[in-house]
């Protein structure tokens, strides 16, 4: 598998990786580690702002880039529960084969259930 | 792609896949390329170049024959193991389809077996998947008990590719004799230079061997054809391909001399080097095997009492398979158990028929030690997975 220079960056750098605790986290996860990939987000919110924003990943190296980046787009962001960009567009800025499309869209689920639910 | 200089940072660890060329095996081929060297027909015996050929190509059937406790005239080469096992197992299938249609091998072999199989099967030949136990082994009761009346080919593989177990060949071999029409072939291509080798000693039929799984070239291989003692039954193989009659009619085409020749040293050297070899390799492999066992939430896939020692299959908990190549590679070279023929990896089959879950299946390393392993290349292999399994670890919150 090859992946291109932006998924090895963030997978082997991994910004933003850990858990968040306290009582106004936001967290939403999606996925199962049966099989092969799972995904949460832990966003911090103040003021309807993401102030810190955390993820967690077992899944393939460009789930784990995706959500990284994600995580460290969400900073200074309003919460909303769509993702900063399409799944189309993070394929391609990812190169994403097709066939692991799927896996963004556990991103995606994960993403919604953090910014949609208040823990 | 990696350039020599990134590969010379990368420990090699991936030697069940492939070897380098011994350098002594090169310079034996080289001198069959040119003008200066023998680069004759080894068919072509009206004039001296090609008895010269003629003359290395026998030597090196020779060599081969005897690393493996064969006669000469039993090695019949091939472009590899792959074309060997296509041979072995078409050839006895057609040869003997008025005998009978059914054959029995195990789920763990080699797709270079099992798909042959499969191939049969469509065409109206029944097969039998014998299922190892969960170290990977085939008791030779379960054997005993899939022959059929008309079972006409058994094949079982020697050591297997991915986790080293090594089978009982003989017994499984001394029941195919008392069936009396079930011919047994045996994939050897991961045997030669890592545990001992007794065709004739043993009764097999059929075996398939590989140079480039040690030390040899790739692009050639053999067969073994048993001639068996008078008064024996002697298998026959159907042809697979036709032009020129070589190698006793079974596999017509020039024999390409500076492939075999190769072979032939490899296999010399190899068996030559094997047991001080085995004896080197044993401790380092136990020594990866201890230090990655510290981690915790791992699992040594196949029977560790009855592998080979230059193989160490283990499974990682709470680590998804295709990020773990990913997180070793540029720093180790080593396979992963899942079978990466798409951008979505699949778990190993052998694993899986080990009654590994899917889980430990897709997230497993093949270490293939070799005659360039040293234990500082443990000691790096060790700290590289250490370092990844913990990260990645982390990142799943495992």
């Amino acid at each position: 598998m090859r992946y291109n220079a932006l998924t090895l960056r963030y997978f082997e750098t991994a910004p933003g990786a850990g858990a968040l605790d306290g009582p106004d986290i936001w967290r939403g996860a999606a996925g199962s580690r049966a099989q092969g990939t799972w995904v949460q987000f832990d966003l911090q919110v103040s003021c309807g702002h993401i102030q810190v924003a955390r993820f967690l990943a077992f899944a393939c190296p460009h789930t784990i880039a995706v959500a990284a980046w994600i995580a460290e787009q969400a900073v200074g962001r309003d919460v909303v529960a769509v993702l900063p960009e399409t799944v189309e567009q993070l394929s391609a800025r990812f190169a994403v084969p097709i066939e692991k499309r799927g896996r963004l869209l556990i991103i995606e689920d994960a993403w919604a259930a953090a910014a949609g639910q208040h823990r | 792609m990696n350039n020599g200089a990134v590969r010379s940072r990368t420990v090699y660890l991936d030697h069940a896949a492939t070897t380098p060329v011994d350098p002594r095996v090169a310079a034996a081929m080289a001198r069959c390329l040119t003008a200066a060297g023998d680069f004759g027909n080894s068919g072509s015996t009206s004039h001296d170049y090609g008895d010269a050929a003629a003359t290395l190509v026998e030597n090196a059937r020779a060599q081969v024959a005897r690393c493996v406790g064969a006669q000469t005239d039993e090695v019949v080469w091939t472009s590899g193991a792959t074309e060997a096992n296509n041979l072995a197992i078409f050839g006895a299938a057609e040869q003997y389809r008025e005998s009978g249609r059914h054959i029995v091998t195990s789920r763990t072999e080699h797709k270079a077996v099992l798909d042959p199989c499969r191939e049969l099967q469509r065409r109206g030949w029944r097969v039998t998947y014998l299922e190892p136990d969960n170290g990977g082994l085939i008791d030779p009761a379960q054997v005993a008990a899939a022959l059929q009346p008309d079972t006409v080919l058994v094949s079982i593989m020697h050591v297997n590719n991915e986790i080293g177990v090594i089978q009982d060949i003989a017994a499984i071999a001394a029941i195919c004799e008392r069936h009396g029409g079930a011919w047994l072939h045996v994939d050897a291509a991961q045997s030669a230079g890592k545990c001992a080798v007794d065709f004739a000693g043993c009764g097999i039929d059929l075996m398939s061997l590989s140079a480039h799984k040690v030390y040899g070239p790739k692009g050639v291989g053999a067969l073994l054809v048993s001639r068996r003692e008078p008064g024996r039954a002697r298998i026959h193989l159907q042809a697979l391909q036709f032009g020129g009659g070589q190698e006793r009619g079974l596999r017509a085409g020039t024999v390409p001399t500076h492939q075999v020749v190769g072979m032939g040293l490899a296999f010399e050297v190899a068996e030559t080097e094997r047991k001080p070899e085995a004896a080197r390799l044993g401790p380092l492999r136990e020594r990866l095997w201890q230090g990655l066992e510290l981690l915790g939430g791992t699992f040594r896939n196949g029977a560790a009492a009855h592998s080979v020692p230059q193989l160490l299959n283990v499974s990682f908990e709470g680590v998804e398979g295709e990020s773990l190549l990913a997180a070793v590679r540029g720093r180790l070279a080593v396979s992963t158990g899942s079978a990466c023929t798409s951008a979505l990896q699949e778990p190993s089959y052998v694993l899986r028929a080990l009654g590994r879950s899917e889980a430990l299946s897709e997230s497993s390393l093949r270490f293939g030690l070799g005659r360039p392993t040293s234990g500082q290349d443990i000691d790096t292999a060790l700290a590289v997975v250490n370092e990844a399994v913990s990260r990645l670890r982390r990142i799943g919150g495992t």
